[in-house]
């Protein structure tokens, strides 16, 4: 049999965009090879290396499911597809009719990261169908973007990883690249620095692999206090006179309002080492070490991860970081880093709207411009309060949107509970918001609550199983897309069709244009072939120059010259080139965030307690700290259950042996985390590479409630808080827990 | 001959196992019990001062490779031009009637037999088949951190120095196994 190869990729929501090259014969994939041409070359992870127990997994949906049990019993009954898009728009006539279009809500997540699939063509769709309501506020992320737009006004805010190179000194904050990816060729760039003598410190609760590898120095600290120690820093830098007063002066403004906090002359609280030692755990002197030597090993790159920011302080966290790599003058330059969202080279257009103002001829061009991204549902909703609406760039402030972390709120309350709508229908794509939103047990309370649910899948997740129709998708190895890396790197993946569509699924595009077609709905992105599609978004790129070349290929590596350094321009000529912010410069203090009025969202950076932090009453009943970090077999809740990953690293909580002893936990016991919210049964790993008083449970793991409602799949949102800090950081880390081996008795543990 | 062998780069090595899953993908092995490329963790030291290392173990191909010298049935063969250590299948027994003596010769435990009864021994072959098609091991490829090299030992010496040493490996002066390292240590 003759075998052929064909370019594809991987393209899930880790750090990554992958190429694989599939040997196809007799109309099956039979195994992969990664990128084999010219440097940087993109190899795909574990994750891809094992997409063939994916793509031929026994579990893939194979066809069209119409629930027949009760709701969440998993009860289904095979359809053909003419029956399920018949079924699909009755419905969505039916809740349009009796409720209206806002009460169709669009979950749309990052399964797919490819450009065709998931949200588009739904948005699309629904958009022509009247619209929906739209969720903001992504999980990973969402603090840090508010604190990347606060303070600098972009999102592309990153120096190309080849920079990394330049730097003296390397710091990260809660980045772990070996598990998370960040864009593949970031842990062989981390490699070489450390290879090149630059020292590389990592701070963060875990001992992760990126600092057992890679870094000199590992600063545990305890989770949600990142801030304090970035403002002790900024505190030791301050009073030792080592901050950069001429680039403060000439680049930024509000430093002096940030001072008086830091100094205390505004809460009578100096911000000192001894002030953060107590809330970090990081002692002081190791404060006064990192913060001298950031501030005079030059150029260094202070690298804020996310995950620290996924709190319900998150923002605070981020600007602070941001704020101290300005007092530094570490932008601009080679080897240096601004921190902020860190994309880089501009590859991948961030989608967003323009704001919806209240000028009616506004919104009618807007409306007629392009119906397939006009949501006629959003028209006329005032900027959400505490959002950054006068920025262009950041995340949609369109106060008809709900947050993401509050979705479920929302289904139960509805307009009663001060949501902009009552939600009747999810319509959920690319996602599986049971298992990534906080307070799974919360989500199916929620989900039940909902007249109508159709969910477009892959695989029988927590979230199809509360479906009322599911319509089976295929994957990136049956169809053709483009896929655009995260961070900014710069290259565009072509993903080939390799095989054709398998059983009856079909793509999210597909399915879309056949219940368009249903509710005789005209639109243009669904009326165009799907290789136009490919070749219009090309044509939009100027670095695409040979189209045909990217698709033979399978990836295009543009040529950037020189590696790409954020405010480069800014930096050297200032007067032609202001930040993109209100005031054109970098904002420490924020004149916008002020008018907010919200103490809990102050102008400056500021080290802020809440309701789940170790100092809250809470943490009485709840003495632990949980974290939900990434792991390497999965991306998110994609590649459950298969077995070549799955043998690699097993779901377990990290426990250090100071927490272990007191309750009796042993090395491999099963063990109970729980917390008002629920409790997860969960293998036990006793470990020294955990601080003290914190618990790591890897998120993505899927929920599973046995008959007394334990998570007996240790999913790690079945414990999270489905709340949100003021600037929309979901609060996945940094959540109160305790631990037990047993429910029943010794529930205090300690 | 030339004997080949490998060189790992300790020091970069993340233990992501991609190494491990290509292998299996190309190979097609389903049974979990197997693997051709086994990455090895240690761990020492008391919170916060500790220290992690990983090592990816291929066979090593030895220039006295025990497995063949004890196999009942001459299974076990030492390639006179590449010194790559294959099995014969056809020849193999399977491990219930001999007794798995290649598995307790071995001192690294490279041959597998899987969780089916009297299997026959599977292990690294260097990806022979690759090697004639002028392609490196799918590990060397799989690498994201290029950690694994290959190629005629005395060459990989002259580049990356004589030595064997690696946290979690043990030179074996009776099979002499074709290996080098850039070793990580405390």
């Amino acid at each position: 049999m003759k075998t052929k190869i064909v370019n594809t990729g991987c393209c899930h929501d880790c750090g990554g965009r992958c190429v694989l090259k599939a040997h196809v014969s007799n109309g099956k994939i039979n195994r992969f090879e990664t990128d084999s041409g010219e440097d940087p070359q993109i190899r795909a992870c574990l994750r891809g290396r094992a997409y063939r127990q994916r793509l031929y997994s026994k579990e893939r949906l194979k066809y069209p499911l119409k629930r027949v049990g009760k709701r969440g019993d998993g009860k289904f009954e095979r359809i053909s597809w003419k029956e399920a898009i018949d079924i699909v728009a009755s419905n969505l006539l039916r809740i349009k009719k009796k409720y209206g279009n806002s009460s169709i809500l669009l979950i749309a997540g990052g399964g797919n990261q490819a450009l065709l699939h998931g949200f588009l063509p739904v948005g699309a769709m629904l958009n022509n169908f009247g619209g929906f309501t739209r969720t903001w506020g992504i999980p990973s992320f969402e603090g840090t973007l508010f604190a990347s737009m606060a303070t600098y006004g972009t999102l592309n805010t990153g120096n190309h990883r080849e920079d990394l190179l330049n730097s003296k000194m390397i710091i990260w904050f809660g980045w772990n690249p070996a598990v998370t990816i960040q864009d593949p060729g970031t842990s062989l760039i981390l490699a070489k620095c450390r290879e090149k003598g630059i020292k590389i410190i990592g701070i963060d609760p875990k001992y992760t692999d990126s600092i057992g590898i890679f870094a000199e120095q590992w600063v545990p600290i305890r989770p949600g206090t990142d801030a304090a120690l970035l403002i002790s820093m900024t505190y030791v830098i301050i009073t030792k006179n080592l901050h950069n007063k001429e680039f403060i002066d000439k680049y930024s403004i509000g430093f002096e309002k940030y001072e008086e906090y830091i100094l205390g002359k505004e809460d009578n609280i100096p911000k000192t080492p001894e002030w953060a030692e107590k809330i970090t755990n990081v002692p002081a002197e190791t404060i006064v070490r990192l913060a001298k030597e950031y501030a005079t090993i030059k150029p260094a790159a202070l690298i804020a991860g996310w995950g620290p920011a996924r709190n319900l302080r998150g923002e605070q966290y981020a600007r602070a970081a941001n704020v101290l790599t300005v007092i530094t003058g570490n932008i601009g330059i080679k080897g240096g880093f601004a921190s902020g969202f860190m994309r880089a080279y501009p590859s991948r257009k961030v989608s967003h709207t323009k704001y919806v103002g209240n000028s009616a001829s506004d919104k009618k061009k807007d409306q007629e411009r392009n119906r397939d991204l006009f949501n006629p549902v959003e028209l006329g909703y005032p900027p959400r309060p505490n959002s950054l609406y006068k920025l262009r760039g950041g995340t949609h402030p369109s106060s008809s949107r709900i947050h993401y972390n509050k979705i479920y709120d929302a289904m139960l309350k509805g307009k009663k509970g001060g949501y902009p709508t009552d939600i009747k229908m999810a319509y959920v794509v690319g996602s599986n918001p049971i298992n990534q939103r906080s307070n799974s047990n919360l989500g199916v309370k929620a989900f039940n609550n909902l007249d109508y649910i159709i969910v477009h899948e892959q695989f029988m997740t927590a979230t199809a199983k509360l479906a009322d129709i599911i319509l089976p998708i295929n994957t990136f190895m049956e169809r053709n897309d483009i896929a655009v890396p995260w961070l900014g790197s710069p290259y565009y993946i072509y993903l080939n069709k390799a095989i054709n569509s398998m059983y009856e699924s079909k793509s999210d595009l597909d399915i879309c244009k056949m219940i368009a077609k249903k509710l005789k709905i005209r639109s243009k992105l669904l009326a165009t072939p799907e290789k136009l599609l490919l070749r219009y978004f090309a044509s939009k790129r100027k670095d695409i120059k040979n189209f045909r070349q990217m698709k033979k290929d399978g990836v295009l590596k543009v040529d950037v010259k020189e590696p790409y350094i954020a405010f480069k321009n800014q930096i050297e000529d200032p007067e032609n080139f202001p930040f993109p912010t209100l005031s054109g410069k970098i904002e420490i203090y924020s004149e916008h965030i002020a008018e907010m009025n919200n103490s809990l969202l102050p102008p400056i950076p500021k080290y802020l307690e809440h309701n789940e932090s170790i100092k809250s009453p809470h943490a009485t009943k709840y003495p632990l700290q949980l974290i939900t970090t990434h792991n390497r077999v999965r991306s998110h809740s994609t590649f459950h259950n298969m077995k070549w990953l799955d043998s690699i690293e097993e779901h377990c909580v990290w426990i250090n042996p100071l927490d272990a002893s007191p309750r009796q936990i042993q090395d491999g016991d099963i063990v109970y985390i729980f917390n008002d919210r629920g409790k997860i049964r969960i293998k036990a790993t006793v470990t020294e590479r955990i601080i003290p008083g914190t618990v790591d449970v890897t998120q993505g793991a899927w929920y599973h409630p046995d008959k007394d409602g334990t998570d007996i799949g240790g999913c790690a949102n079945t414990l999270t808080i489905d709340s949100r800090s003021p600037g929309g950081a979901c609060s996945m880390n940094d959540i109160l827990v305790q631990i037990s081996r047993t429910f029943s008795v010794d529930m205090e543990g300690s | 001959m030339v004997q080949l062998g490998f060189f790992i780069d300790q020091t970069r090595c993340i233990g992501c196992q991609t190494c491990s899953v290509a292998c299996k993908d190309w190979y097609d092995i389903q049974d979990e019990s197997i693997n051709f490329l086994k990455v090895k963790y240690f761990e020492k030291g008391k919170f916060p001062d500790i220290f992690i290392s990983y090592l990816p173990t291929p066979c090593y191909h030895c220039s006295e490779p025990l497995c063949a010298i004890v196999c009942p049935e001459h299974a076990i063969t030492k390639n006179e031009i590449s010194g790559i250590v294959t099995i014969d299948q056809d020849k193999c027994v399977g491990n219930e009637t001999c007794g798995a003596k290649c598995l307790k010769a071995c001192p690294y435990d490279v041959p597998q037999f899987g969780s089916e009864s009297n299997s026959k021994m599977q292990k690294c072959n260097f990806c022979i088949n690759r090697l004639e098609k002028n392609l490196n091991p799918i590990c060397v490829d799989a690498c994201p951190l290029y950690a694994i090299e290959y190629g005629p030992i005395d060459e990989l010496r002259l580049k990356h120095g004589n030595n064997y040493l690696a946290t979690n490996f043990k030179y074996s002066n009776r099979c002499r196994p074709s290996i080098f390292h850039k070793p990580k240590l405390k």
